[in-house]
């Protein structure tokens, strides 16, 4: 990756967050259910840190977290969410709350989701933005967004003067990642950032992801299910399931030699390029919902080819191996020889 | 522009083809009603006590109004008298001709109705948001039962059961007609509060009527629209509150405008129950009047009116709609 110096070199410097056993759970007629349990996760200055995990498995609400901005039913019960420069984000509330998010904090939608109100053009999007954070130069904040959509390879005139609808959904995520930046946000949540995306829309929206990134200095967190955009992107990577980290170190040190079970299926069930296609095996059973989490022990154990019967009873805990953070009673047992030394040569192969 | 008249003459050839249709369709059915006039003409002078000499001579009068030849070329008199507008002669009111009768009573209508949906609008779309906002809680359930329940009683219900409260229990209101006989019709204060008066209890029920229907209609839109993607993500980018308010209000009142347009449309039609209840002279109590007398060109000329109004109003609709909404807008300038 190319790294180009800083254009617009802000007042504020990229910030690090320390989340801290963070638990949000869903009122639901069986009770509150948690979606995200007891969840430790640091993001380093200027890294940018991706969340992979399936559907349900709450990574999304993780990252609405970050904003404290869980849509109700769901409440964040436990935990911290420690942004430098803000404080906790999980005590703020009301009008405080609401300056941080999109000043401190940029969100950045899912690409096929539609984050932009359909009646109103993208420049008075702009401005009504401007005017909810008290910008009084709301000609300089046009300036600044135009710069950022020609950044990304966009006229910006153009767009500002489209609809929503007017634009492609290339085009869209482009006008979303400008919003999340234009009010000089230095920490920024990309939630599915490439689904239903094209491929090559896909690559051009990672590589600006990764370029914007480095050149305002930014702290990024990309949430997706597709670890090849977590390999393309990030540094560092935590892999989620059921509600709770289970994995989580650099990036390249993950995906090559995996060691929770888990983070070894989901390697495992991607087809290779080469080789044959039954070589790719999908993870047996399916992930579990609210309803089907278990209280008590690993979340992963109806899944597990390693599991034990301290699995059944106890969390296991997050151990440090190294850089790495792993979660699971068989790793540190040293069962897994017998189970994955296979794939994780596989999996190294493939990195390299 | 150029666009717009274009959809505009076409919206205007399609109108009035429609107009022709329906004009036809009412007119067969219309004369396929058994009986006719001179024959519930007699009946009522019977029923009224006079001799059946009497009533047959008084009604021996109607023959020179009532039109004449085969059904055919009655049909043709018919079609080329409406291009003049001109809609035939009453036979209830002997000579007047139909476009007058009608539109007397369109000035007992136009005003009440407009009134009564504007008001019911109004309210309903407030309460609506409100309905949607406080969804969860006791008060927004109470606003949605209220519009389930107003929604779900027959107007006439509705109309017999504010007539029997308020001129009946607490007698305040005069139970019918258009104004105090006392007063000089005019522009005088005495005249016009009294056509007030007389006009509240119609246009309240009309509104309470059609309330129901806006209140429901409302609330499912802004609950539609909360749950947007760009709702949540004006929020996460901290937009003020009063912006994503405006961006909900907006987005949810759309889809109502269609509905508002359809029910002005239905201005012409008049409340039938309501203004028979309360003995309104307007469109609606006209149209069972000219029914009741087998007043074939009155009837027409109501059915027509109706018509002409709903047509004009979709236009309208549809035209307002490329002012309003951006997409219809560039849909056009696609389809170019």
């Amino acid at each position: 990756m190319p790294v180009t110096p800083s254009a617009t070199p802000g007042r504020k410097s990229a910030p690090g967050v320390r989340i801290g056993g963070l638990t949000v759970v869903y009122r639901t007629p069986a009770g509150e259910l948690p979606a995200v349990s007891g969840v430790d996760l640091e993001l380093p200055p200027g890294t940018i840190t991706g969340v992979v995990g399936e559907s349900g498995s709450g990574k999304s609400t993780l990252a609405l977290s970050l904003l404290n901005a869980v849509q109700p039913p769901g409440r964040i019960s436990a935990g911290s969410v420690e942004i430098d420069g803000l404080g906790d984000v999980v005590a703020l509330r009301g009008e405080e709350l609401r300056r941080a998010r999109g000043r401190h904090v940029g969100y950045v939608f899912q690409a096929a989701q539609n984050s932009l109100n359909p009646l109103k053009t993208v420049g008075k999007q702009l401005l009504d933005l401007g005017r909810s954070h008290g910008v009084e130069d709301l000609r300089a904040l046009v300036r600044e967004a135009r710069d950022l959509l020609g950044r990304m390879g966009l006229d910006g005139a153009r767009v500002l003067d489209s609809y929503q609808h007017e634009l492609s959904g290339g085009m869209r995520q482009r006008a979303g990642i400008m919003f999340a930046l234009v009010l000089n946000a230095h920490l920024v949540v990309l939630d599915e950032p490439t689904t239903a995306l094209d491929m090559i829309t896909q690559a051009t929206i990672l590589r600006i992801i990764r370029e914007v990134h480095e050149e305002r200095g930014l702290t990024t967190l990309v949430i997706t299910h597709d670890l090849g955009v977590v390999a393309e992107v990030a540094d560092r990577l935590a892999v989620m399931y059921g509600g709770r980290l289970v994995e989580q170190g650099p990036t390249r040190q993950v995906l090559s030699d995996p060691r929770h079970p888990y983070t070894r299926g989901l390697i495992q069930a991607i087809p290779r390029l080469v080789g044959d296609i039954g070589e790719a095996r999908a993870l047996p059973g399916r992930p579990p919902t609210l309803a089907t989490v278990p209280a008590r022990g690993c979340v992963f154990r109806e899944r597990c080819p390693l599991r034990m019967d301290v699995c059944e009873s106890e969390h296991p805990p997050a151990v440090a191996h190294g850089t790495r953070l792993v979660s699971c009673h068989a790793v540190e047992a040293g069962a897994q020889e017998h189970g994955g030394e296979a794939v994780a040569a596989g999996a190294r192969e493939e990195q390299a | 522009m150029t666009v717009i008249a274009r959809r505009l003459a076409g919206h205007l050839a399609r109108g009035i083809a429609m107009v022709l249709v329906v004009a036809t369709i009412s007119f067969f059915i219309i004369r396929n009603i058994p009986g006719d006039p001179i024959a519930a003409r007699y009946q009522k002078l019977l029923e009224q006590g006079m001799s059946p000499e009497a009533a047959e001579r008084a009604t021996a009068v109607m023959y020179g109004f009532l039109p004449s030849g085969t059904l055919g070329e009655q049909y043709a008199d018919y079609m080329t008298g409406l291009f003049r507008f001109d809609l035939g002669v009453s036979v209830t009111n002997p000579g007047t001709p139909v476009t007058a009768v009608l539109g007397e009573a369109a000035k007992w209508t136009v005003l009440p109705v407009l009134a009564g949906t504007l008001l019911s609008f109004l309210v309903g779309v407030i309460m609506g948001v409100y309905a949607a906002v406080k969804r969860s809680g006791v008060l927004g359930d109470l606003l949605a039962i209220s519009g389930s329940l107003l929604h779900g009683v027959p107007q006439y219900v509705l109309a017999l059961l504010m007539g029997a409260i308020f001129t009946t229990l607490i007698p305040i209101l005069p139970q019918g007609g258009t104004a105090d006989i006392l007063f000089e019709p005019g522009f005088n204060a005495g005249y016009i509060g009294s056509l007030i008066e007389h006009a509240t209890l119609p246009v309240v029920t009309y509104a309470l009527a059609s309330y129901g229907g806006w209140i429901l209609a409302m609330k499912s839109s802004v609950v539609t629209v909360l749950g947007d993607d760009f709702i949540l993500a004006a929020e996460l980018r901290g937009m003020k509150r009063s912006i994503i308010f405006r961006y909900v209000a907006r987005n949810a009142i759309l889809p109502l405008f269609t509905i508002l347009a359809l029910s002005l449309g239905l201005l012409f039609g008049g409340a039938i129950f309501i203004e028979k209840i309360f003995n309104y002279p307007g469109l609606g109590f006209l149209l069972i009047e000219s029914v009741v007398n087998r007043d074939y060109a009155l009837m027409g000329g109501a059915f027509l009116l109706i018509t002409a109004a709903i047509v004009v109003a979709n236009i309208l609709a549809d035209l307002f709609y490329t002012v309003i909404d951006p997409r219809v807008r560039s849909g056009e300038e696609a389809a170019t």
